[in-house]
């Protein structure tokens, strides 16, 4: 290919006013799509909002010393799907309960505080399955030192339900706006391609294949992509780091800054990336036809 | 009647009987004797009947007074008793009164617990309705919110337990005061009963004491008017002594033309006289001789008596004999001394058999040494006693000193 020009960045160097906005514009909706992304994948949808609120209530005999309750407490805690697991004596529950019906202030009348202790287990929020909640409260039910365990089987199964529906309408959302990206993308290429239909044909005409042209245009599509994506994914990551950090309790629902820098986040950003300049190849491709096919 | 006062009518009345059986041997020559004689021995015999009235009376007065001291004493003693069961039970009241006040505290402090707990147990149930509506707790939080709700359930459950636990305290308090309430009636009732009992006693032992008092009166008052009668016997006695003497002189000098014997000797010669007798002598019965002749001091009235015959202690019923042969000079009732029998054994030797039973000759029957003249009269102790005199010329003489003993 010696004494043929490069078709690399044929685009940039035909129509750079073009280029210029489109990487713009393309960078700004990465970084949305990255603050997206990151945020779906560190709230795992709905799990990490559910996995907060959720609790399994294991409530110990009245008769239990605080020494056993802590030991059962720590042997809780070292099943995989738990979280964490605390004790709290009668005292603290009886402040607790003062704490929630506040009217409810007179001393205990019938002697006694007639509070038990108890043990709050909270589940990883990737584990926040009925079968491992199961497990947990199976576990549980067997220790003759717990005398109930309020694990919301009434209510549970019907939380876990709108969990996964909202967590799929949010990837759904996601998906929706990678499908607005592809299709801008397309519409694009193709009214480039239109636009530079006359530097091709001059190109074809001079013996410079049409499809090594689409391919150098693809190509360079896709680095492109792969570098605005990164940028971009970084740059949202950083907003959501910022955002979790001034608006501490949306951890709650979208979890701790700190797992931004986790090789699964970093890998899965990479992912993305990848797979964005995937899209913006196959974007100049498809818009790269579209523009032959309309002129033909 | 008592030992001593038997003894003095025994005297006095043995007397009268050999004045009223000698007196027809000497008719002839003193009959205005004789005549004052009968008629002071009629008052004599008189004034005997009513002194031994009196001293039945008296007797009767001691022994109603005997009884009476021993009625006041059984009731004194009954009221001690009745004093003491009357304290117990006043205790005891006191007591359960004691027990009955902490019992109706306890339930009033339990009434109070009571309400405070149910008032506890309704604002508690407010308090859950209220929490309930108002979402207890976090909303978004619905772990902790059935967590709470669990608590709630606990607290309300224990708040109904404590409010039964009070309840069924003060239903117990309850039975346990009624209980002492029915307690304290039934001991009440008890004590009011015993007070009824006591004063009755009270009331009877204060009638025992009138009664003590008049039986007291009534006493001294006999006890005067036995004196007084003694007084007057003794003084009839003196009279009847006189009248007697008068007799025995007539009749010494009118033996002394007959007989040409001194009186002193006579007297000396009484005893032999009854052992010389036709026949020869022997015992009415066998038996002890409890009363013997002559003075004897009387240490119930505190008297010196003179005894002119001998009582003799015998089983009831025993066969009396006459001592020697005779004719049966009278045979009747002698106030003191019951059924008496005197036989004349000739020259003026009279034996006298008192306080028979029963006769078995007739007067003027002539009976022989050992013929059985009478029997004694029963009695529940199984002995009776025989008055026995021996008359000479119109002396006692001791019985025992001419009747050999045991024959």
């Amino acid at each position: 290919m010696s004494g043929q020009p490069s078709l690399w960045w044929i685009d940039w160097r035909l129509y750079r006013g073009a280029v210029v906005r489109e990487t713009i514009g393309r960078f700004i909706f990465f970084c949305l799509l990255g603050f997206a992304l990151l945020s779906l994948l560190l709230s795992g949808g709905a799990n990490r909002f559910l996995a907060e609120r959720y609790a399994i209530t294991a409530v110990l005999r009245a008769d239990v010393p605080s020494s056993e309750a802590d030991g059962l407490a720590r042997k809780v805690a070292s099943l995989p799907p738990v979280r964490s697991a605390a004790y709290r004596d009668p005292e603290k529950a009886w402040k607790e309960f003062l704490l929630a019906y506040p009217g409810l202030d007179s001393p205990r009348d019938a002697g006694g505080n007639p509070m038990p202790g108890y043990i709050e287990i909270r589940i990883r929020p990737d584990r926040l399955t009925r079968a491992d909640v199961g497990l947990v409260v199976s576990a549980l039910r067997s220790v003759p030192l717990v005398e109930q365990v309020l694990s919301g089987e009434e209510w549970f199964p019907r939380q876990l339900r709108a969990g996964r529906i909202v967590s799929w309408v949010c990837r759904g959302i996601f998906g929706a706006f990678l499908a607005c990206f592809f299709l801008v993308g397309r519409l694009q290429e193709r009214a480039r391609a239109v636009a530079l239909a006359g530097d091709f044909a001059f190109l074809a005409e001079r013996g410079v294949p049409a499809g090594r042209l689409a391919f150098f245009r693809a190509a360079a599509a896709a680095v492109s992509g792969f570098l605005l994506a990164a940028a971009g994914t970084a740059a949202g990551g950083g907003a959501l780091f910022l955002f979790i950090r001034k608006f501490p309790f949306l951890e709650a629902a979208i979890g701790p800054p700190s797992d931004l820098l986790l090789p699964r986040t970093v890998a899965a950003a990479v992912l993305f990336s990848l797979g964005s300049a995937l899209l913006c190849a196959a974007a100049s491709l498809l818009g790269w036809r579209a523009a032959r096919s309309g002129r033909k | 009647m008592t030992r001593g006062t038997g003894r003095i009518l025994a005297a006095l009345l043995a007397a009268a009987v050999s004045l009223c059986i000698l007196f027809p041997a000497a008719a002839p020559a003193a009959r205005d004797v004789a005549a004052e004689l009968r008629k002071e021995r009629g008052r004599l015999l008189e004034m005997k009947a009513r002194e031994e009235k009196t001293v039945r009376e008296l007797t009767e007065a001691l022994r109603k007074e005997k009884l009476s001291k021993g009625r006041v004493g059984e009731m004194q003693a009954l009221l001690k008793r009745q004093r003491n069961l009357l304290s117990r039970i006043d205790r005891k009241v006191s007591a359960l009164n004691g027990r009955l006040d902490l019992a109706e505290k306890a339930v009033r402090e339990l009434d109070a617990a009571h309400g405070q707990a149910r008032a506890g147990l309704r604002r508690a149930e407010v308090a859950a309705l209220a929490g309930q509506m108002a979402g207890a707790g976090d909303p978004w939080r619905p772990s902790a919110r059935e967590r709470e709700l669990h608590f709630m359930r606990v607290r309300l459950a224990a708040d109904a337990e404590g409010v039964a636990r009070i309840h069924q305290a003060r239903e117990r308090k309850e039975v346990e005061l009624s209980g002492l309430e029915r307690q304290v009636a039934v001991t009440e009732r008890k004590r009011t009963r015993e007070k009824k009992v006591s004063d009755t006693l009270l009331s009877r032992k204060e009638e025992e004491r009138r009664r003590l008092a008049d039986i007291g009166r009534e006493k001294k008052r006999k006890e005067k008017e036995l004196k007084s009668l003694r007084a007057r016997i003794a003084r009839m006695e003196s009279v009847v002594s006189r009248v007697e003497r008068q007799v025995k002189e007539r009749e010494r000098r009118a033996r002394k033309g007959a007989a040409g014997g001194s009186a002193a000797g006579a007297r000396a010669e009484a005893p032999r006289r009854f052992a010389s007798l036709s026949g020869g002598l022997s015992a009415p019965l066998a038996g002890k001789v409890v009363t013997r002749f002559g003075r004897q001091h009387d240490a119930t009235f505190d008297v010196t008596i003179e005894n002119r015959g001998v009582e003799i202690e015998a089983p009831s019923g025993a066969s009396v004999k006459s001592v020697g042969q005779g004719e049966v000079a009278f045979a009747g009732a002698v106030s003191g001394f019951g059924n008496v029998l005197i036989v004349q054994h000739g020259g003026g030797l009279f034996s006298v058999y008192g306080r028979l039973e029963t006769f078995l000759v007739k007067q003027g029957e002539a009976v022989k040494r050992g013929t059985v003249v009478g029997r004694l009269p029963g009695s529940p102790s199984g002995k009776s006693v025989l008055y026995l005199e021996l008359r000479a010329g119109g002396t006692a003489i001791d019985p025992t000193s001419v009747i050999p003993p045991d024959s």
